[in-house]
């Protein structure tokens, strides 16, 4: 795995030395490039905030866990152990909520457990749905979420359904 | 979105108020105390790849890349807006390559710049591209897997890789089929 952090250094002097070459100004454009990230995550914060907030409130409350006892048997018969159904349900929420689920469900049941490999395939293979669904379109105004967000959501369940079928024979 | 925030929101409050009305507001405390965290650290990396990015489009990287790919990404989303399409396909690739928090800068700005051309397709496109996880390797779930001792972490990798690869195809399907129907309704 080490030659992965190679990627990112490797990338940054191959493109600045190519900038060299085209003469840019190497510390005015570098500059001017930071300039763009504070107005950037000013504007991204208020989607933030609001998810995070509600993602916090869906699981302190209960009813992320009310939901995964009522979904369970639907899950079990799809071939997800109901183990992980709250990982699944709290993956489109909140990335970091999911990490520590995850990490959760590796120390209870082990790394290479059926449960604990389920697990991390449904945790690699989605996305933080309405959490990407909030920063992507969070500067544009008149937004039409409603279908592109199902989409997502139904191709990640799907593929959960798939990914802890495959766990079976991999 | 408000429909799930009005709903998701409403629900968990009656629970909270039922079960436990202590945890509310210390629930969107937390909450918000989380989202001031992330910011921060998401304007530490926003400096990071704004400042490269910067610096790849006035060297004239950006523009070749932009034309190298161009016959595809024209096709994948429908526009031939060459900015919009570069900063497109870039998300895509800082993507596949798994550069931490650097395709989100370069999304935001082509979902607006698809939005400012009316092309929903393409924003579309290229948000269900991004929620249906596009990373090659794993990471984070091989650390994690290391860390709680299995016995070949990076044997995750292949069944993650199926189930990712099947999730994009089926969501970029889902994505033209949908656009397709519409188009037949007009």
């Amino acid at each position: 795995m080490k030659y992965f952090a190679l990627v990112i250094p490797v990338l940054f002097l191959a493109v600045f030395i190519f900038a060299l070459v085209k003469k840019v100004k190497l510390y005015d454009s570098f500059t001017a490039g930071v300039k763009e990230a504070l107005p950037l995550a000013f504007s991204l914060f208020p989607y933030i905030a609001a998810i995070l907030m509600l993602s916090e409130l869906f699981e302190k409350s209960g009813l992320s866990n009310m939901i995964t006892s009522f979904l369970a048997p639907a899950f079990r018969f799809l071939g997800i152990p109901p183990e992980i159904a709250k990982l699944v349900l709290i993956k489109p929420f909140s990335g970091s909520g999911s990490t520590a689920l995850l990490s959760d469900i590796l120390s209870t049941y082990g790394a290479d457990s059926f449960i604990g490999r389920c697990a991390c395939v449904s945790y690699g293979s989605s996305e933080t749905v309405f959490y990407i669904s909030a920063v992507y379109f969070a500067n544009v105004k008149y937004k039409k979420l409603f279908k592109p967000v199902i989409i997502a959501l139904l191709a990640n369940f799907l593929t959960v359904v798939f990914g802890c079928f495959i766990c079976r024979f991999l | 979105m408000n429909a799930v925030f009005t709903l998701v929101f409403l629900a968990s409050a009656g629970l909270c108020l039922v079960l436990n009305p202590d945890e509310f507001l210390s629930a969107l405390l937390s909450g918000g105390q989380k989202a001031v965290t992330v910011s921060v650290s998401l304007i530490a990396v926003y400096c990071v790849w704004l400042a490269f990015f910067h610096v790849m489009k006035d060297s004239g990287l950006s523009q070749k890349l932009t034309r190298l790919f161009y016959p595809l990404s024209k096709r994948l989303f429908r526009s031939d807006d060459k900015e919009a399409l570069y900063l497109a396909t870039s998300n895509l690739t800082a993507n596949f390559l798994g550069l931490p928090g650097a395709p989100t800068p370069l999304g935001i700005k082509a979902v607006e710049k698809f939005y400012a051309a009316k092309n929903r397709y393409a924003a579309d496109m290229l948000f269900v591209l991004n929620a249906t996880s596009l990373q090659l390797i794993p990471t984070t779930v091989i650390a994690l897997r290391a860390s709680y001792g299995s016995a070949s972490p990076a044997d995750i990798i292949l069944p993650t890789l199926l189930s990712t690869i099947l999730s994009t195809l089926l969501g970029a399907l889902l994505v033209v089929l949908t656009s397709k129907r519409k188009r037949k309704k007009k």
